[in-house]
């Protein structure tokens, strides 16, 4: 515990000395990471997403480091959406070798372990499928070939909101393979000081990220994570507050059941993050809206701002209210 | 939408169709059922009404429950109306067009009214206020048409609609959210909806049980006062009725004015008997002569009211002052001071009268004959219980000048002006006050200075030199009354119409100018008070009297008269030194209107007279013969009383004997060793009656008394034990009737329990505090306590002012409790939600931690929030925000 907690400090330390006054937003990303999980983060341009997810895949990885070469440490890859990719970009493509008269597959940029997809929704809907299987199952098929992903595979997806040109809006099934979407928000106002006063400081170390945490180290965490201990009555209330949003008059959809499984996994590793092995009933409110709203379907804007934060507390009150269960 | 969703929804209006609609229409039945009382043109069957009600209610309150629009409902509003104009079409007759048409409003409005309530019910979480309004608005109007209203009337019809508006109140935040079917669940609110139930009953016989006294009280009040108002109402269309009670309205002073305005208005409404009475006052020849029966004597003029009123505290107030209520039975109050107080000494004589009181008389007050010294009450014969309530025997010190053929005014029968000649020649014989007592003379002839005074003063004096015998002058004043214009015509007339008939008071003295100048028309209290401002302008001591004219004799009883309500009465008393008070009634007859002499109203039989009472103790009562032993030591014997100055027992025969306990009556074997009676022996030709002999003790007297001493009728004293227990239950009413507070003492006493009800509801926030602390100390283990130090501490806090909102408990303490207060509520938060959720047990130095927090919490409070603490504890709407799901307010998360 002891161990991982120094681990994990070291790790948001690093980021922060990049992205200032963004704690939290560091967390959750963190804590996608460790779900073994992905991440979309979302905002106007220039709020720092894009650095963020570089900071963070340079912190865990080694530039230099071979994906194909195993055990060696972690790859990063950063792929530039835009409205003319095609699938193939991503995935790779089979190519004639001359030397060997026979047709090569080139792998394309999906090959890594961590993977920074900049500006997701410039791309068109079908470039964005192609990311649907090796986000879920860790594989990419082509052709006939299907090729395994190393365990480790993280994506960290960013996208500009939907209302602005040029956009596509990503497909439900896509979203929910995010285990978070998480939105930015601009800094306050010292913060803010705080960065353009040292923005050189700051510009020049950003390509000179330390590398604080090696692959294993990752795996280790990620196994931590999931022995974090959750409370049955915890398990009861998320039951209860999944079920809740099934039943809204304003929510359209629902979360499914994977998006029940997605949020005690990510509860797991915030409660890690926040250096703990329990999970409590802070978590559930902490990470009800990144966690699951991305998910749901809302029937007016009014809802989509406030129904899911209401369940949440209501049922984060349920909790609260509830006094210590006795343990046999 | 799914077919299961659609299943849950219609699930849902069935529950709301029990739930809302079923109360809604029985409320709806209800009012329609008062409303049918009171208008009969609604009648057309209260079944029908509710029937069209319930349907409108239910199709509305269906339709919009599933989000119907307006458009709906006017288009069904529109079929109805299309088939009402098809079936006029097709109607025969105009009889049944306009029949048909009746029922339809009748009917559509019902339709209408159960359709808004239905849209209101389903669509305005709050309306049932609307709906309460609504409701107790028609029922009021409903019951507003009543004549025999009264407070229990009142509460009773708008109990139904207070249940529905508590019911709803209780109901509606039930209904926003959806209602489970589950059995647990639907368990608990069918236990909430019967403790519900159960607390309107408990605070409905609660209210019985506290107030039914008060609502009694009140009841007699409001009946009065409705009675009052009915008679103010009808007035205009009765011209019999009699205004002259109007003089003993509102111008008296303290308790019994309020108690003569009940008399009056029980008077009005219709013309009751009062009170009849045996005047044992005769001429030498035998005939009997009449008295005017004094009520009470207005001495004292009210700048503010214009008026006069009555003043106890006058010099030689000659007015008895005893409650005949407050007299046990055969005890007598006599007050030899009135005597004095008269200030007579000639041609006066010692009457006897006997007096019947009926139910609408006011019993508090002695009425009888000017200058009553002496009362003793007396039981009222068995057959004459039902007309007369109570009897008591005066003994007044009254005038031989004052029998009422002097008295009267001489306008209805010229005849009586030889005869009351008599009595100015020999008032002639004083000429003046020179010898009276200033103070006295001064009171009664003090008159107010103004315009309107002194026109009156001056009128006065035209009629008569200030130098002529005090007769003189109030003959004068009587002749001027009397005056005829040229044609013969009476100037002054009686009329019961006169100047403001809304105002039945004692006239004020702005009314009394209009009548001597203007209107020259007015009833006896214009003409009493007319008089006395006039006699009292010529220095001639005078004072209003108020009472009852006696008119009525009986031909079959000698000496009786009854009274009726319309013998009220106002006229003047003069003072003569050496004669004391005379009456002079100055009324001019009515000339217009001759009454029907009003029905002899007393009793066939006067009641037998008793020879002797005993109070005393029963010894021994054997049932079987009929007989008792009684020990007494006080008896009255032929109307005197004695006090022996030893006991005696004497055998008692009660076979032939009419028991009462209380003024009911019951048997011999009621009677027990030890009680207090009365025994009373009446004078009867059957018994042996020894008669009284000069110069013999009463001691020695007794011995010859016949043994047994065959009793009429005994008396049973109310006994101590069951005396406290009435008191306890009845006194209530008694006191109440006799101090005439009712409603500030109802007001009090709702003042006393809402205030009580308001304490508790104040101490409530710190009731609560201390059931959290006395959970800490009861808890079991480790975790127990931290749990109960957790939920104390969250309402400790929020009591200090600082609210939890939509925080969880760790994110307030981190952020809003340790900030402000310094305490280390949130480490604390951290172990507690560790104990809470983590897969461990505790650790070391847990309790340590746990218990520091607890002892800090108190002090950290107090030295920062200090005394504002003390007022929020007394904050119950704080303390209701803790319990309170945290608000759903527009909760802004980041936008998109």
């Amino acid at each position: 515990m002891n161990d991982s907690t120094t681990k994990l400090k070291s790790l948001t330390d690093n980021i922060e000395t990049i992205i200032r006054g963004k704690p939290q937003e560091i967390k959750y990303v963190v804590t996608a990471l460790l779900a073994r999980g992905h991440i979309l983060l979302e905002d106007n341009p220039g709020a720092g997403k894009t650095v963020l997810a570089k900071t963070l895949a340079q912190s865990i990885s080694e530039s230099t480091v071979d994906f194909h070469a195993a055990g060696s440490g972690v790859a990063f890859k950063r792929i530039q959406f835009t409205p003319d990719l095609l699938p193939m970009d991503l995935i790779g493509s089979y190519i004639f070798d001359e030397s060997k008269k026979d047709f090569v597959f080139k792998k394309g940029p999906l090959f890594t372990h961590v993977l920074l997809a900049d500006e997701i929704n410039r791309a068109s809907p079908k470039v964005q499928s192609a990311l649907l299987e090796c986000m879920a199952e860790n594989q990419i098929t082509s052709g006939d070939h299907t090729f395994l992903l190393d365990q480790f595979f993280f994506t960290i997806a960013t996208q500009n909101p939907i209302e602005m040109e040029g956009t596509y809006p990503l497909p439900a099934a896509q979203l929910d393979r995010f285990f978070m979407k998480i939105s930015f928000g601009y800094v306050s106002e010292a913060v803010e000081l705080d960065i353009y006063t040292n923005y050189l400081a700051i510009g020049d170390s950003k390509n000179t990220v330390k590398q604080v945490l090696t692959y294993h180290d990752i795996i280790q965490l990620q196994k931590e994570a999931e022995n974090v201990y959750i409370h049955p009555e915890l398990v009861q209330g998320i039951v209860r507050l999944v079920q809740s949003t099934r039943h809204h008059p304003d929510i359209a959809l629902g979360c499914s059941t994977r998006g029940g499984i997605i949020f005690i996994k990510c509860l797991k590793a915030w409660a890690l993050v926040n250096q703990r092995d329990y999970v409590i009933e802070d978590d559930i409110r902490a990470l009800a809206h990144p966690v699951l709203h991305h998910r749901l379907i809302f029937r007016n804007r009014e809802a989509s701002r406030t129904a899911l934060q209401q369940l949440a507390d209501q049922e984060v009150n349920k909790l609260a209210k509830m006094g210590i269960q006795s343990k046999q | 939408m799914s077919k299961k969703d659609n299943q849950e929804l219609f699930l849902q209006l069935l529950i709301r169709w029990v739930l809302v609609i079923v109360p809604t229409g029985v409320i709806g039945y209800i009012t329609l059922r008062f409303l049918n009382f009171s208008y009969t043109a609604l009648n057309t069957g209260i079944n029908s009404q509710t029937a069209y009600f319930v349907v409108g209610l239910m199709l509305a309150y269906s339709l919009y429950y599933y989000g119907a629009r307006w458009i709906i409902s006017f288009v069904l509003l529109w079929v109805v109306y299309l088939l009402f104009e098809k079936i006029i079409s097709r109607l025969p007759g105009e009889f049944d067009v306009f029949y048909t048409t009746a029922r339809f409003q009748l009917y559509a409005t019902l339709f209408l009214f159960g359709w808004a309530f239905g849209f209101l019910l389903a669509k305005i979480r709050w309306s049932y206020i609307i709906l309460f309004g609504v409701l107790a608005i028609v029922t009021l109007v409903s019951i507003s048409d009543t004549i025999d209203i009264s407070l229990t009337y009142i509460l009773m019809h708008i109990a139904p609609v207070v249940v529905y508006g508590l019911y709803m109140l209780f109901l509606t935040p039930l209904l926003t959210d959806r209602i489970e079917l589950d059995r647990k669940k639907s368990g608990k609110l069918a236990l909430r909806i019967s403790l519900f139930a159960l607390l309107i009953v408990l605070a409905f016989i609660l209210t019985e049980s506290l107030f039914k006294s008060d609502f009694k009280a009140v009841e007699k009040e409001l009946a009065a006062r409705g009675a009052k108002g009915n008679k103010d109402g009808s007035k205009k269309e009765d011209s019999k009725y009699d205004d002259r009670y109007g003089l003993m309205d509102k111008d008296d002073d303290g308790y019994r004015l309020k108690d003569t305005m009940r008399v009056n208005s029980k008077m009005s409404q219709s013309d009751k008997l009062m009170f009849c009475s045996k005047l044992d006052n005769y001429f030498p020849d035998g005939s009997p002569a009449p008295l005017y029966f004094v009520y009470h004597y207005l001495t004292k003029y009210d700048p503010v009211k214009e008026s006069f009123t009555r003043d106890v505290n006058v010099p030689s107030f000659d007015e008895i002052q005893v409650d005949p209520t407050n007299l046990p039975m055969y005890y007598s109050y006599t007050d030899t001071s009135v005597l004095r107080k008269s200030m007579a000494t000639k041609l006066r004589k010692v009457v006897e009268a006997q007096v019947y009181l009926s139910e609408n008389t006011w019993k508090h007050s002695v009425l009888g004959p000017a200058s009553v010294f002496s009362i003793q009450t007396i039981p009222v014969e068995k057959d004459f219980q039902k007309t007369f309530l109570s009897a008591y025997k005066i003994t007044s010190f009254t005038s031989e000048l004052n029998n009422a053929y002097f008295v009267y005014n001489i306008s209805a029968s010229p005849m009586l002006e030889p005869l009351q000649e008599e009595r100015h020649k020999e008032l002639r014989i004083v000429n003046g006050y020179t010898k009276v007592d200033s103070t006295f003379l001064n009171y009664y002839t003090e008159y107010p200075k103004g315009g309107i005074y002194d026109s009156i003063g001056k009128l006065a004096l035209s009629l008569t030199s200030k130098d002529s015998k005090p007769v003189d002058k109030v003959l004068a004043v009587r002749d001027f009354f009397l005056k005829r214009n040229e044609n013969g015509k009476r100037i002054f007339r009686y009329t019961l119409k006169a100047g403001a008939v809304d105002d039945p008071n004692i006239p004020s003295s702005k009314m009394l100018y209009n009548f001597l100048f203007k209107t020259h028309a007015g009833y006896c209290t214009y003409y009493a008070g007319a008089s006395l401002f006039m006699l009292r302008a010529l220095g001639v001591p005078t004072r209003f009297t108020t009472g009852f004219a006696t008119v009525n004799r009986s031909d079959k009883n000698k000496g009786w008269y009854w009274f009726y309500a319309s013998q009220a009465h106002a006229w003047t008393q003069v003072y003569f030194p050496g004669y004391g008070w005379l009456d002079f009634d100055m009324t001019i007859g009515n000339e217009d209107q001759q009454g029907a002499p009003k029905p002899d109203g007393t009793p066939p039989l006067p009641p037998p007279e008793p020879w002797l009472v005993l109070n005393a103790r029963a010894v021994s009562i054997d049932a079987a013969t009929k007989s008792l032993d009684a020990s007494f030591s006080q008896l009255i014997y032929f109307n005197t009383p004695y006090t022996l100055n030893k006991s005696f027992t004497r055998p008692i025969d009660a076979s032939l004997c009419r028991v009462l306990y209380d003024k009911k009556d019951t048997t011999l074997s009621a009677i027990r060793p030890g009680d207090s009676l009365i025994i009373v022996s009446y004078k009867d030709e059957t018994k042996t009656i020894p008669v009284p002999r000069k110069g013999i003790s009463i001691e020695q007297q007794l011995n010859g008394f016949p043994s047994p001493i065959i009793a009429d009728e005994i008396h049973i004293r109310p006994r101590e034990k069951e005396k406290k227990k009435e008191e306890s239950t009845t006194k209530g009413v008694i006191k109440e009737e006799e101090k005439k507070i009712t409603w500030q003492e109802i007001a009090w006493l709702a003042a006393k329990g809402i205030g009580s009800l308001l304490i508790f509801i104040l101490l409530l926030p710190l009731m609560y505090l201390v059931y959290r602390l006395l959970c800490i100390v009861l808890a079991r283990d480790v975790n127990a306590k931290a749990d109960q130090i957790y939920r104390a501490a969250l309402y400790r806090f929020h009591m200090a002012g600082l609210q939890r909102e939509n925080e969880t408990p760790l994110d307030y303490a981190h952020l809003k409790v340790d900030p402000t207060l310094g305490t280390s509520f949130e480490e604390f938060m951290r172990l507690y939600l560790r104990l809470k959720y983590a897969n461990g047990n505790l650790r070391q130095g847990d309790d340590i931690i746990i218990d520091q927090f607890a002892r800090t919490i108190g002090s950290a409070i107090r030295k920062k929030i200090g005394f504002r603490l003390i007022i929020n504890y007394f904050n119950v709407l704080l303390a209701l925000r803790y319990f309170q799901q945290p608000q759903q307010t527009d909760y802004e998360t980041p936008l998109l």
